[in-house]
């Protein structure tokens, strides 16, 4: 199996000489290509800065992030770009639409970016917008959306292209159960027919539960991780919750 | 810290992003002041021989300048107040009074206002000499100017604009004494509506431009058919620009947006969107941006081509370096002294012209209208074939021509554009005391061979038909000289105009004409192009302004691009478009309007139907392109330093 992250020694302190505060600690991750792994840990505790490190978006104060063999920190940022276009799906955890497009134009853009066919474009915005329910939505702007609705479009948009990199930050987080869990199989679906490696920042026990390792994070450092192997869903989600209950921190608050 | 001192720390902080407004002021402080200045320059008005509209032109000139600099101010300021309205609101949540508030913003205007007006003084006054030599090159004069400070100029200067400066700051303390708290805070929230398309609007928008440009091409009778005229024109396309803009350019990007293939490529999705969705707020800017151009093109257009004709126009008015009606022999003696007596102009050829004058009419009263006859000279003049072969020989004429008994040759009225064929729609009267001729066109000559005088008909017949003639009507004798270098024979010519008797003679000459016209088109042009300069200079830094802004509040958007992978250089290439669209619409309005308005004027006035205007127009719209591309680059590249570093 070809390793897709490898983070070492990932350390990520914010602010500057009189106010420094740490986001991560000592990160070590190694993601395997088709794994789907799920990231849990308070508010707070540097999850989303991890996934911005590993899109590039953010540099680490120190240490390396590898990504399918080239360290980010050499690549310029025009490799950056064309691996952002090509590799990578983004599901922000607050959404990153643009408030100028329609509900079809923020989905369709990364197909735009690719320059693909006007046909097969549509279909694919067709294909998607069915299966996440917004295909009623496709002409509104985004201030016209309620938080899921546009928490499904930032979904939409993220896995459009079928990127072969998926990192969501809290991709479930505004959503009813019906519309997680519809979202959830879908990542799935990536997961296992396409090979999509993904990353899956949550708070929910339930999402984790979806995952085949999941890692929980604590005042920037690893704590502890939990792998799916042979476990039934249902059992999984019942290790998640006592890690959480152990972790504190009020992790699980959501469930 | 006092109002006084966070109005200077301000304004340090805001510096940088004002820096082209005041240079755009500053410009606009220095043309008028080199205006006043040159008004009151001896210098200058020594050099100037003849004409005498300098004083008016440049009086005008400044007075269309400070209306335009007043409006110019006026505008950015409330552009930048409402710019500000978070700072503004955020003091007034820390406690600051209004009154407190509105008195910094008033400081700090006027401390900007007076150092700008300073500096604009101080460069007006080292530039003068510089623009005073211009000018005086122009002119054609070769005179020197000395470098003068002049204490009426500065002081006109510091009055006129210190009004408007005192003016335009209580503006802005008005401005923010009317803002109510909640207002501020919303300042930038309010949602930007997407600009519906409606067609029947663009309809209305192409009809009013038609109008507008049917009408400024309708010939007309009177000053009052003028008058309507041109106003129909003016409301047609002002108000065709303007719906234009609100609604064409939608219609556009609507259209743009349909051609899927396209718009669904690359970031035009979102260059195109984000157009669509600023159109509303631009369109009143870019509206009085495409008028101005179309203005300022216009006044450049007409004087430049007036400059640029000028020497054909000379030597049409005064085909001869001199010319004169014979007074008798002591009269005409003298002025050939005179004339002879100058040995830097030798003379080339000095004739005599007999012609003689008829009372006359035409068929259908187009080539030789009816107002003719109703001077007190009599309209026609007549001239032999002999007496034109004389002419044609002193003159270099190449043209030879030979009527037959019952035809005329016409030479082209100055002033008209008739054809030969619309001489050949007519036959001409000629209507002696106790006999009339009639005759009929056969030939039009281009050059002209008399002196310009009204009514401006003349003819050549048949030396029998001229014999004929004699007989029954009596002769004037015309004499008339060619000398070398006839542009530069300012003493001589000036002496003979002195002549007694000269006016009663008829006297002219190829340098008065030159010269005269020469002044006061090459001042024209000065002042036109100055003009236009600021307009260019003021308008620029508005569009400026406005992209910036724009910059500003796009720059969360662009970040979202960069992260999902679109690169710096498809931003730098979006950019660059859309500022295109923002940039090149009134420029290729106001260019439009221009090229439309000369070409129909320079058909309907009579002293611009010889003018060449293909040369000057090319040039003042090239010109005028390349200025407007320094703030297209100037703009695209601050935006993208916004929005992409
Ligand atoms: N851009 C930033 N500047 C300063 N501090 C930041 C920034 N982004 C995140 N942080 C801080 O880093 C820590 C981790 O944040 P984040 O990764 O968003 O946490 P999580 O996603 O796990 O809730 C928090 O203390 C947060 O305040
Ligand atoms: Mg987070």
């Amino acid at each position: 199996m070809r390793t897709i992250v490898e983070a070492r020694q990932v350390k990520k302190l914010f602010g500057s000489k009189g106010s420094v505060s740490t986001a991560l600690q000592e990160i070590d991750l190694t993601v395997l290509e088709g794994e789907f792994v799920g990231i849990m840990g308070p508010s707070g505790s540097g999850k989303s800065t991890l996934l911005h490190l590993i899109a590039a978006i953010d540099e680490p104060t120190a240490g390396s992030i590898h990504i399918d063999g080239s360290n980010l920190h050499t690549m310029n940022e025009e490799q950056i770009s064309k691996f952002r276009r090509d590799k990578l799906g983004f599901l922000f955890q607050d959404y990153n639409l643009l408030d100028t497009l329609t509900v079809k134009e923020n989905i369709l853009l990364p197909l735009a970016l690719a320059k693909v066919p006007v046909a097969e474009l549509e279909l694919r915005v067709e294909e998607i917008t069915d299966k996440f329910g917004i295909k009623p939505l496709l002409a509104k702007y985004p201030y016209q959306l309620s938080g899921g609705q546009k928490q499904r479009t930032a979904a939409s948009r993220a896995i459009i292209a079928r990127p072969s990199l998926i990192l969501a930050d809290e991709p479930t987080g505004a959503l009813d159960s019906k519309s997680a869990t519809d979202l959830l199989e879908s990542l799935k679906e990536l997961n296992e027919q396409d090979q999509a490696t993904l990353l899956m920042v949550t708070h929910d026990a339930f999402a984790a539960s979806y995952c085949s390792r999941v890692l929980f994070i604590k005042d920037g450092t690893i704590f502890t991780e939990l792998v799916k192997g042979q476990t039934p869903r249902k059992a999984f989600f019942r290790k998640i919750l006592d890690v959480l209950s152990v972790l504190g921190g009020g992790a699980g608050d959501v469930i | 810290m006092t109002l006084f001192s966070t109005a200077v720390k301000n304004m340090k902080g805001n510096f940088r992003n004002y820096l082209i407004y005041f240079v755009s002021m500053m410009f606009s402080v220095v043309i008028y002041h080199t205006f006043v200045s040159l008004q009151y320059s001896t210098d200058v008005q020594a050099s100037i021989a003849l004409s005498k509209n300098v004083e008016v032109t440049f009086k005008t000139a400044s007075f269309v300048l400070i209306l335009f600099v007043f409006i110019f101010i006026w505008y950015s300021n409330s552009f930048f107040t409402r710019k500000r309205k978070k700072e503004v609101a955020l003091y007034s949540l820390l406690g600051v009074r209004k009154r407190s508030i509105g008195k910094m913003l008033f400081y700090e205007n006027l401390i900007i206002s007076t150092i700008v007006l300073a500096a604009g003084i101080l460069i007006g006054t080292l530039l003068s000499k510089m623009f005073g030599m211009l000018l005086l090159k122009l002119l054609g004069t070769t005179a020197e100017i000395g470098f003068h400070v002049s204490g009426s100029a500065i002081l006109n200067t510091t009055l006129v604009f210190a009004v408007i400066i005192l003016i335009t700051s209580i503006q802005g303390y008005r401005l923010i004494y009317r803002f109510k708290l909640i207002d501020l805070f919303q300042a930038d929230k309010q949602a930007e509506s997407v600009p519906k398309a409606s067609p029947l609007l663009a309809l209305l928008a192409a009809i009013l431009l038609a109008t507008g440009y049917v009408f400024i091409s309708l010939s007309f009778d009177s000053e009052s058919d003028l008058m309507r005229n041109y106003g129909v024109a003016f409301v047609g396309i002002t108000l065709g620009t303007y719906l234009l803009f609100r609604c064409l350019t939608v219609f556009l990007l609507r259209l743009a947006q349909k051609n899927k293939a396209r718009y669904y490529r690359g970031l035009n999705v979102v260059g195109t969107s984000q157009l669509l969705f600023r159109m509303r707020g631009n369109v009143g800017t870019l509206t009085i941006i495409a008028l101005l151009s179309a203005f300022t093109l216009l006044a450049t257009d007409i004087a430049f081509s007036q400059y640029y004709t000028n020497t054909k126009h000379a030597e049409q008015t005064s085909p001869f370096s001199y010319m004169h009606l014979s007074q008798g022999q002591a009269f005409d003696e003298q002025v050939n002294r005179i004339i002879a007596a100058d040995s830097k102009h030798a003379v080339t050829a000095a004739i005599d012209i007999p012609v003689i004058k008829s009372s006359g009419r035409t068929s259908s009263s187009v080539v030789f209208p009816e107002r003719y006859s109703e001077e007190e000279d009599k309209p026609v003049k007549i001239i032999s074939t002999t007496t034109y072969g004389v002419i044609a020989k002193a003159l270099h004429l190449e043209r030879a021509v030979n009527p037959a008994a019952g035809e005329a040759v016409a030479v082209k009225t100055m002033y008209t554009d008739y054809s030969l064929s619309d001489y050949k729609k007519e036959k001409l009267t000629l209507e002696l005391p106790t006999r009339s001729w009639e005759l009929s066109f056969s030939d039009l000559l281009e050059d002209r061979i008399l002196s310009w005088s009204f009514p401006d008909f003349v003819i050549v017949i048949c030396d029998d038909l001229y014999g004929d003639l004699k007989d029954l009507s009596s002769e004037v004798l015309y004499k008339a000289y060619k000398v070398e270098g006839e542009s530069s024979t300012a003493e001589t010519a000036t002496e003979l105009m002195l002549l007694d008797g000269a006016e009663k003679a008829g006297l002219t000459s190829y340098y008065h004409e030159y010269k005269t016209g020469l002044e006061d088109t090459g001042i024209g042009t000065f002042v036109a192009v100055f003009l236009g300069l600021v307009f260019l200079a003021a308008t620029g830094s508005i569009l400026y302004f406005k992209q910036l802004t724009e910059a500003h509040s796009d720059k969360e958007r662009y970040t979202i691009l960069r992260k999902i992978g679109v690169t710096r250089k498809e931003i730098r290439a979006s950019i660059l478009k859309q500022s295109l669209f923002i940039f090149g619409l009134p420029l290729l309005l106001g260019i439009t309007h221009s090229i439309v308005v000369v070409n129909a004027m320079s058909k309907l006035f009579s002293n611009l139907v010889d003018v060449n205007f293909t040369v000057p127009v090319l040039f003042s719209t090239a010109l005028y392109v390349m200025i407007y591309l320094f703030y297209y680059i100037l703009t695209v590249t601050s935006f993208n330093k916004i929005v992409n570093d």
